[in-house]
């Protein structure tokens, strides 16, 4: 997806939907293979199907704060600065930030009967609870009022600083003593794989189709912001335009000035100060 | 099996399920506020109610501008909304 696309596009829809299709079909096949197909682990029994989910969530939680951090950089770089980038620094974070509470959650889930804990202060899972932290905090930074660009930069600043703890969540594992396992593909320390066969093909799937269904919402949320941007742009020429009929015309008595309810909602955007003189109704 | 499995699975897939379709009802409306097509597509029929529909505030705009307003003459006074 380009980050100049704009919120329509009739080629980009099909892609979108081809892309989203494809997922669907991945994660339907990852759950026929993960709970029917593939046999039980010699050691957690049934419960490594859900390794078959939480990996693969984890791993594109790993890709949407990479790109939101990437973009930020973009953003912050004067020769590429565009709102664009700053428009897929959000989306991909809100992602991210979905795919974090739902590793957190399987994790817990497949805590609780393999060490008798939904949830124990563990380095890695301590710093993944910081990691879901840490982002809501940037998107909430993204909603403080100002000046577009302003606000851009901000959120941009914001993103690389929450980027710091995804490193350290990855390598928690092999820093410090960890309940949790290092990983199981392509371990840094032994550069061992432990899974195979039609466990490793199931597992490879999952990270696929996961990360086929991460773009899909993207490219979804990113057009949200996009329309986000042109309705807020689309509230400030209303309200230019309501001042100048007022000056130039009093409506019909009782008659709603068309476009009323949208500069109403325009009071909601978070930039009321860029809506004109005498905005204040 | 267990229910913890079940229970991963369905937390799992149906929250990614719920924000994909919140996601669409969000797009879809915001696209009905700016008077866009609610399909983005360069299939869309040209007679879509959505696509036929003109943007909020051209009317207003184009009285500001001393323009006619939808076909009428502006010459009539303000005109009742259709």
């Amino acid at each position: 997806m380009s980050p100049g696309a704009g919120p329509g596009g009739g080629r980009g829809t099909a892609v979108l939907r081809v892309l989203g299709l494809l997922g669907l079909v991945g994660v339907v096949a990852t759950v026929w293979l993960g709970l029917w197909v593939t046999p039980p682990d010699r050691f957690m029994g049934n419960l490594v199907r859900l390794l078959y989910l939480h990996p693969a969530i984890a791993w594109v939680m790993y890709i949407a704060y990479g790109i939101a951090f990437l973009s930020s950089l973009l953003y912050l770089w004067p020769r590429t600065r565009a709102l664009a980038w700053d428009r897929l620094a959000g989306a991909s974070s809100e992602v991210g930030v979905v795919f974090t509470g739902l590793t957190l959650v399987t994790g817990s889930i497949w805590g609780r009967p393999t060490w008798g804990v939904w949830w124990t202060w563990d380095p890695l899972l301590t710093t993944t609870a910081l990691l879901f932290v840490l982002y809501l905090g940037y998107l909430a930074v993204r909603q403080i009022p100002g000046e577009r660009e302003a606000r851009a930069r901000r959120s941009a600043i914001a993103a690389l600083v929450a980027f710091v703890d995804v490193p350290i969540v990855y390598f928690s594992v092999l820093w410090w003593r960890s309940l949790h396992q290092p990983p199981t593909v392509d371990d840094p320390v032994t550069g061992k794989t432990y899974v195979h066969g039609s466990m490793a093909w199931t597992l490879l799937l999952s990270f696929v189709a996961l990360t086929l269904v991460y773009a899909w919402l993207l490219a979804h949320r990113y057009r949200l912001a996009a329309l986000a941007d042109l309705e807020e742009g689309e509230g400030l020429e209303l309200a230019i335009a309501e001042r100048r009929a007022e000056a130039g015309g009093v409506p019909a008595r009782g008659e709603e000035p068309a476009g009323a309810d949208l500069v109403g909602a325009a009071a909601g955007v978070p930039d009321p100060g860029a809506r004109g003189p005498g905005a204040g109704r | 099996m267990n229910g913890y499995v079940e229970a991963g699975y369905i937390v799992g897939l149906g929250t990614l399920g719920i924000y994909a379709v919140s996601l669409l009802a969000r797009e879809r409306a915001a696209r009905r506020r700016l008077g866009l097509s609610p399909v983005p597509s360069s299939r869309a029929r040209p007679d879509h109610a959505g696509a036929r529909r003109p943007r909020r505030g051209v009317e207003l705009r184009e009285r500001a501008a001393g323009e006619t307003v939808g076909g009428r003459p502006e010459a009539d006074g303000p005109q009742e909304q259709a």
